[in-house]
C-alpha cells in the first residue's frame, strides 16, 4: 500500500519555498543564457584511470575442461589472460573489448565467450590461440555468460538492459530476449543441460517500507522460455550460482545478502544490520505454473561476532563433499562441508534459518585467507586445487583442498605500484573497517552504484527520514552529498561521518581517507544506451527535450522559473543545481521537505526514485508524487508528452 | 455403361461444387458450474495443450479438461477483468490487457503496467497482441505499444494519428506484410506501416450511415468492436456492429445478415486462417468457408438447449441440423484455434468446440447429404483429415 503525502506545515513549507525561490532566480538569471535550448549534449564514456597505471583487476575465471588452463577476465586491462595452472605462469593474453565482464567455455573447451560490459558485445575467442573469431552484439551491459550443453546457444546477463539474450553461435545473431528482474549479472547451466539459471543483483522494485524480493530466473534450454520466476524474500545482490552434483541432491548455492534496511541504522552495534549468506534452491522439476515452486532455505555465513562480508563467488567440489563461497568484501574463501549443511537443513527449522549467525560454525569448516577482493572461484577437476581471483591483487589464491590451507598466490603480472585511486578502491571494497567487518562501502553500492533499496539511516529522531540510496557514478562534480545536502564535499561524507554513524569503528585514517575519495570522484559514468552514437535525439527525445526546457505550460502561461526542469537540474552541471529544494516529496516519515536535488546522469539506471524511494519508475514521479505541480509543471502534459519527456530524460 | 458413366461424372462434378464445411459436433463447456469464477468469459488464448481464458473475475488457466488455476489481483494479476490475451511466441511469456492495466505473466510471476506506473496510455484495455519486441495494446484513449527491448513506450491517439475517436478495441500484427491493424471503435480501422511508421486510417465511406449503400465499397461501418489478421490469405477482417469487412491489401468483402449466412451484423470480433473465416456475433458463432462461401452457423436452441447448426450454402439455400451438444451462450465475444477444435468466449462460459469426422458423416447423412469434406483442416486438425482419408471418406 502506497503512502500519499500527508498535508504538512503550511507556514514552514512557504518560507521554504521563498527562500529556495531566491535561491534558484539568482542561479537561474546567472546562467539563464546557458540553460536556453542548449544543443544535445553528447554521452562521453571517459575512463576511470586514464592517467593511472593499468591494473589487471581479475574479475572471473574459468578452467579448461583439463584443468590445465586458467582463464582469467582482467576487467582494468580490457584483456583475457592464460595461466598454466603448472606453472602457475602467466601463458598469454589477448585483449578483448571495453570493460570484460564475464566468461564461459564452450562444452568442448575450445572457445572462450567473453562479455564485454561497456561495448554491449562477447568476444569469441579460440582458447587455444586466442584468436578473436568474432564479435557478437547483445543488450545493454552484459555480464555473466553461459553456453548450454549442446554448445549451440550462448545466453547473455545484460546487467543493464535487464535481459538474457539467447545468442545463436551457428550464426551469431540475437534469437530472443528474455526478461528478468534488474542487473543480471550471473549466470550457470545446470549440469543436465535442462536449465540456465540467472542471479538478479539488484531486487524487484516494491514498496520502499517493505522487505526486497529478490529473483533467481530459471530459462528452459528446451525451448528458451522463463520456466521459472523464483522469489528468494529478504534478500539482495544474489552473485555466483553453483549447481551441487546430482548425487549430493543437486540442489543450487547463490550467495546473498540480508539487509534490515527498514531498521535504524543505529543497530550496527548490535548487528544484523547487514548479513551474509546463501540461498539453498532446490529446483522444481514440472511444468510451471501449476507444479510446486522450486523450494528456497536460506542461511548465514557469517559468524555472531565476525561477518564475511559480499558473497560472490560459489563452487562444488566435483564430489560435492564441498563448497566454496568468496567473501568479497572480508578477503576470505568459506568452505562449507555440504554434508553437515545438509543435516542442518534437515534438523533446523526453515523459517529460522535465514537470521541464525550460530548456523554457520556447523557446517562452515575453514576460512582460508584471499587477496584483495576475492570474486569468481574455480576448482580443478580432481577437486584437488580451487583458485580464486583476486580483483583488486591482481592475483590468483591456489587453494589447496586435501589440507584447506592456501597453496599459493599466482602474480598475474599488475603494476607494482599501489595508486592512490587502486588503494581507494580497496578501500571501498574492504569491509574490515567496519566493526565486526559488517559491511564495506560497496556492500550498498554494488559496482559503485544501488543496492536498490531505501535505508533507515541515523537520524536525531529514529525509524524516521528514510532515504534512497544513490549512486556512487559520476559523483565528483555533484556536491553537496546525503539527501539533506549537509555534506559539502566527499571528505566529509565519508570521514568521521562514516566511521560514527555507519561503521561504528575507528574509520579511515587520512591517507586512507584521501585515497577513497580520489577513487569515488574518480568513477565513471557508464555509457549512455539510450543516446545514439551521433547524439542525434530521435522524434520522441526531441519533443522530451523541448517539454525539458520549456518556460511556457500547453495554454501559454508562463512557467515559474524555480518550477522549470532545467533550472534546478541545468544541463550543464550534471542536471542538478546543486542545492536543496522541495519538490512535495515528503511524507509521513520525513521530518523535512527540503531535499539535495540529485543529478540526472544515467537516471534511467537507478530507479527508484525521489529522496525515499517511493517512486518506482519515471513516470510515477509526476503521475503519483506530483499532484500539485510542486517538482516542476506536469498536470498540462499528455501522457504522450510526458512519455516523450521520460525518452528525453533517459539519453541524459 | 456409357450411361453410367456418365451418371459417375455428374456424381463427381457435384461432388467438387458442393463441398461440406467442415462441422463442429460436440461442445464441451466450462461455466461457473465447473470451475470458471464467472461466466462472462471475454477472450480465449491457446497456447498448446493450455488455454488461458479471461472473464470478469481473472484469468484462467485449462489444461487436461479441467479448470486449474485463476489469477485474480491477489496472485499479482493487475484487475480482475481481463479483456485480452496474447502469447509472446519467442518468450513464452503471456501478455494479459486488462480494465486495470497491462500483466505480463512470465515463468509464474506478474510483472503489472499500468498508466501510473508506465508509459501505458490509458488502463482500459480491450485488447493485446505482440509482434516481435512490441507489445502493442488497445486502450481506450488509443494506441500504446511497449518496446521491450528498450523500455520505450510510444502511444498514437487523436492527438498525433488519425483518429477518429481513440477507443482501440483491438490490434492484429501482419508480419508478413510488415503491418499491423487496429480496431477503432467509431474510428474505423487503422493500418500500420512498420517500415513508415505512418498510419492510415479505413472508414465507412457511407460515413456514420448504418446501411451499405455499395456492397464491398468500403469498411461496413466505424464502430469496428476488433480485428483479426489471416497471414494465409494476407486478409484483414474487421467485425463491426453493423456487419463484417474483409480487407486484402486492395478490395473490401463485406458480409451481411441480409444476404449471407452470417448469424448477426452485431459482431463482437473475427478470427481467420486458412480458408477460415469466423464470426463472433451476438446470436451466435457463425464460420464462412471462404473458398466456397459456406456459411455454418452454431448457436444453442433455447428450448432444449441442444446445439443449433445452421449451413447456408452458396446459393442461399439452408441445411438446419442439430447436435445434442452446444455453445454455452449465444452471445460470443471470442474465440481461438486449437488444431481443429475451437475454444470460445460466451456471455455464460467457455466452450470448447470439438470436430469428430464419424459423428460429422453421421450428421451430413442425417440430412440426407453425402459427406464430401476432402480439405485438410490446419495444424493438428491434418489428423481429422487422415482419419477421414481411412475411413474412406
Amino acid at each position: 500500500m502506497r503512502t500519499h503525502h500527508p498535508t504538512r506545515q503550511a507556514g514552514a513549507g512557504r518560507i521554504r519555498r521563498i527562500l529556495l525561490t531566491t535561491a534558484l532566480l539568482a542561479l537561474a538569471f546567472v546562467s539563464a543564457w546557458r540553460f536556453s535550448a542548449p544543443s544535445v549534449a553528447v554521452a562521453k564514456t571517459p575512463r576511470a584511470f586514464s592517467s593511472e597505471p593499468r591494473y589487471i583487476t581479475p574479475a572471473d575465471l574459468r578452467l579448461s575442461p583439463d584443468g590445465r588452463r586458467l582463464y582469467i577476465v582482467g576487467q582494468g586491462s580490457d584483456s583475457v589472460l592464460v595461466v598454466d595452472t603448472r606453472s602457475r605462469r602467466v601463458a598469454g593474453q589477448v585483449q578483448v573489448g571495453s570493460k570484460p565482464q564475464g566468461i564461459a567455455l564452450s562444452p568442448d573447451g575450445r572457445t572462450l565467450y567473453v562479455s564485454n560490459e561497456w561495448s554491449d558485445t562477447v568476444s569469441e575467442i579460440d582458447a587455444g590461440s586466442l584468436e578473436i573469431k568474432r564479435t557478437f552484439p547483445t543488450g545493454w551491459g552484459p555480464a555473466g555468460l553461459a553456453t548450454d550443453r549442446t554448445g549451440r546457444h550462448l545466453y547473455v546477463a545484460n546487467g543493464i538492459s535487464n535481459s538474457v539474450s539467447v545468442i545463436d553461435l551457428a550464426t551469431g545473431k540475437e534469437l530472443k530476449r528474455l526478461a528478468t528482474v534488474r542487473s543480471p549479472h550471473y549466470i550457470t547451466a545446470s549440469r543436465d543441460g535442462r536449465n540456465i539459471y540467472v542471479a538478479n543483483v539488484l531486487p524487484y522494485l516494491g514498496p520502499y517500507d517493505q522487505p526486497p524480493v529478490s529473483e533467481l530466473t530459471v530459462i528452459a534450454t528446451a525451448d528458451q522460455v522463463v520456466r521459472e520466476r523464483i522469489l528468494i524474500p529478504g534478500v539482495i545482490e544474489l552473485r555466483q550460482i553453483a549447481e551441487a552434483p546430482a548425487a549430493q541432491g543437486g540442489y543450487l548455492i547463490v550467495p546473498f545478502l540480508r539487509p534490515k534496511n527498514l531498521d535504524p541504522l543505529i543497530s550496527v552495534e548490535q548487528g544484523w544490520v547487514v548479513t551474509h549468506g546463501m540461498a539453498i534452491v532446490r529446483p522444481a522439476s514440472g511444468r510451471m505454473p501449476l507444479e510446486k515452486p522450486s523450494r528456497v532455505a536460506q542461511v548465514l555465513l557469517d559468524d555472531i561476532d565476525a561477518y564475511f562480508a559480499d558473497g560472490l563467488g560459489a563452487a562444488f567440489t566435483p564430489n560435492g563433499r564441498l563448497a566454496l563461497v568468496t567473501a568479497s568484501g572480508a578477503n576470505v574463501v568459506s568452505v562449507i562441508d555440504t554434508a553437515r549443511l545438509t543435516q542442518l537443513l534437515r534438523q533446523a527449522p526453515p523459517e529460522g534459518l535465514p537470521d541464525r549467525l550460530d548456523a554457520a560454525r556447523r557446517f562452515v569448516v575453514r576460512r582460508m585467507p584471499t587477496g584483495n577482493e576475492p570474486r569468481g572461484v574455480v576448482i580443478a577437476p580432481d577437486g584437488r586445487w580451487a583458485y580464486v581471483a583476486n580483483r583488486l591483487a591482481d592475483s590468483v589464491t591456489v587453494l589447496d583442498l586435501a589440507q584447506l590451507k592456501v597453496a599459493g598466490t599466482i602474480d598475474l603480472g599488475g603494476p607494482r605500484e599501489i595508486t592512490m585511486l587502486r588503494r581507494g578502491e580497496q578501500l571501498f571494497h574492504d569491509a574490515r573497517y567496519c566493526l565486526q567487518g559488517q559491511f564495506a562501502c560497496s556492500t550498498c553500492h554494488p559496482e559503485d552504484h544501488v543496492d536498490g533499496l531505501a535505508w533507515n539511516l541515523e537520524t536525531p529522531q529514529l525509524g524516521r527520514d528514510r532515504v534512497d540510496n544513490r549512486t556512487l557514478r559520476g559523483i565528483a562534480e555533484t556536491a553537496p552529498y546525503k539527501w539533506n545536502g549537509h555534506n559539502p564535499d566527499l571528505i566529509t561524507q565519508c570521514g568521521p561521518r562514516i566511521a560514527k554513524f555507519l561503521f561504528r569503528s575507528e574509520g579511515f585514517n587520512t591517507e586512507e581517507l584521501q585515497s577513497l575519495v580520489a577513487f569515488l570522484r574518480a568513477i565513471p559514468l557508464p555509457p549512455n544506451r539510450h543516446l545514439p552514437k551521433d547524439g542525434e535525439l530521435t522524434d520522441a527525445e526531441e519533443r522530451g527535450r523541448r517539454v525539458y526546457f520549456r518556460r511556457y505550460m500547453t495554454d501559454g502561461r508562463p512557467i515559474p522559473i524555480q518550477n522549470q526542469c532545467a533550472t534546478c537540474h541545468p544541463a550543464d552541471m550534471h542536471y542538478t543545481a546543486r542545492i536543496s529544494a522541495d519538490v512535495g516529496s515528503a511524507n509521513k516519515y520525513d521530518t523535512g521537505g527540503m531535499f539535495d536535488i540529485p543529478q540526472l546522469d544515467r537516471v534511467y539506471e537507478s530507479a527508484p526514485y525521489l529522496h525515499n524511494g517511493e517512486a518506482l519508475t519515471l513516470e510515477e514521479i509526476w503521475t503519483v508524487f506530483n499532484n500539485q505541480d510542486t517538482h516542476g509543471v506536469t498536470s498540462d502534459l499528455r501522457k504522450e508528452q510526458l512519455n516523450d519527456l521520460i525518452e528525453y530524460l533517459k539519453t541524459l | 455403361m456409357k450411361k453410367t458413366f456418365v451418371i459417375a461424372l455428374l456424381l463427381a462434378a457435384s461432388a467438387a461444387a458442393a463441398e461440406n464445411p467442415p462441422l463442429i459436433t460436440r461442445w464441451e463447456n466450462f461455466t461457473t458450474a465447473n470451475g470458471m469464477p464467472d461466466q462472462k468469459v471475454f477472450c480465449v488464448t491457446v497456447v498448446g495443450d493450455r488455454v488461458w481464458a479471461g472473464t470478469e473475475d481473472g484469468l484462467v488457466l485449462i489444461e487436461n479438461g479441467k479448470v486449474q488455476k485463476v489469477y485474480r489481483p491477489e496472485d499479482g494479476l493487475v484487475h480482475r477483468v481481463v479483456m485480452g490475451i496474447a502469447l509472446d511466441k519467442k518468450t513464452g511469456d503471456l501478455w494479459i490487457g486488462t480494465f486495470g492495466g497491462l500483466s505480463r505473466f512470465s515463468g509464474g510471476q506478474f510483472t503489472n503496467y499500468t498508466n501510473l506506473t508506465s508509459g501505458l496510455l490509458n488502463d482500459i484495455i480491450y485488447g493485446v497482441a505482440v509482434q516481435d519486441n512490441w507489445v502493442w495494446v488497445a486502450t481506450t484513449a488509443g494506441i500504446s505499444r511497449l518496446d521491450t527491448s528498450t523500455g520505450e513506450w510510444r502511444n498514437w491517439s487523436e492527438y498525433n494519428a488519425p483518429f477518429h475517436e481513440p477507443w482501440g478495441y483491438g490490434v492484429a500484427p501482419a508480419p508478413n506484410i510488415g503491418k499491423v491493424y487496429f480496431a477503432v471503435w467509431g474510428g474505423g480501422m487503422i493500418e500500420y506501416d512498420v517500415a513508415t511508421d505512418t498510419m492510415k486510417p479505413y472508414t465507412d465511406p457511407d460515413e456514420e450511415m448504418e446501411m451499405v449503400l455499395f456492397r464491398n465499397q468500403g469498411l461496413v461501418h466505424i464502430i469496428v468492436s476488433n480485428i483479426a489478421y489471416n497471414p494465409d490469405t494476407k486478409m484483414a477482417w474487421a467485425s463491426t456492429y453493423f456487419g463484417l469487412s474483409g480487407y486484402d491489401g486492395r478490395n473490401w468483402h463485406n458480409y451481411l445478415t441480409k444476404d449471407s449466412g452470417l448469424a448477426s451484423d452485431f459482431v463482437n470480433a473475427p478470427k481467420s486462417r486458412g480458408n477460415e473465416v469466423w464470426a463472433c456475433t451476438d446470436k451466435g458463432l457463425s464460420f464462412l468457408d471462404y473458398k466456397t462461401q459456406t456459411w455454418v452457423t452454431y448457436r444453442p436452441n433455447k428450448q432444449d438447449g441442444r446445439g443449433e447448426l445452421e449451413i447456408t450454402w452458396p446459393d442461399n439455400k439452408k441445411t438446419k441440423l442439430e447436435t445434442p451438444t452446444s455453445l454455452a451462450h449465444n452471445y460470443i465475444l471470442n474465440m481461438d484455434f486449437q488444431g481443429a477444435d475451437i475454444w470460445v468466449a460466451t456471455a455464460k462460459g467457455l466452450s470448447h468446440g470439438i470436430r469428430e469426422p464419424k459423428m460429422e458423416a453421421q450428421l451430413y447423412a442425417s440430412a440426407g447429404l453425402v459427406h464430401r469434406n476432402n480439405r485438410k483442416p490446419n495444424g493438428e486438425g491434418r489428423q481429422v483429415a487422415q482419419a477421414n482419408s481411412q475411413k474412406g471418406h
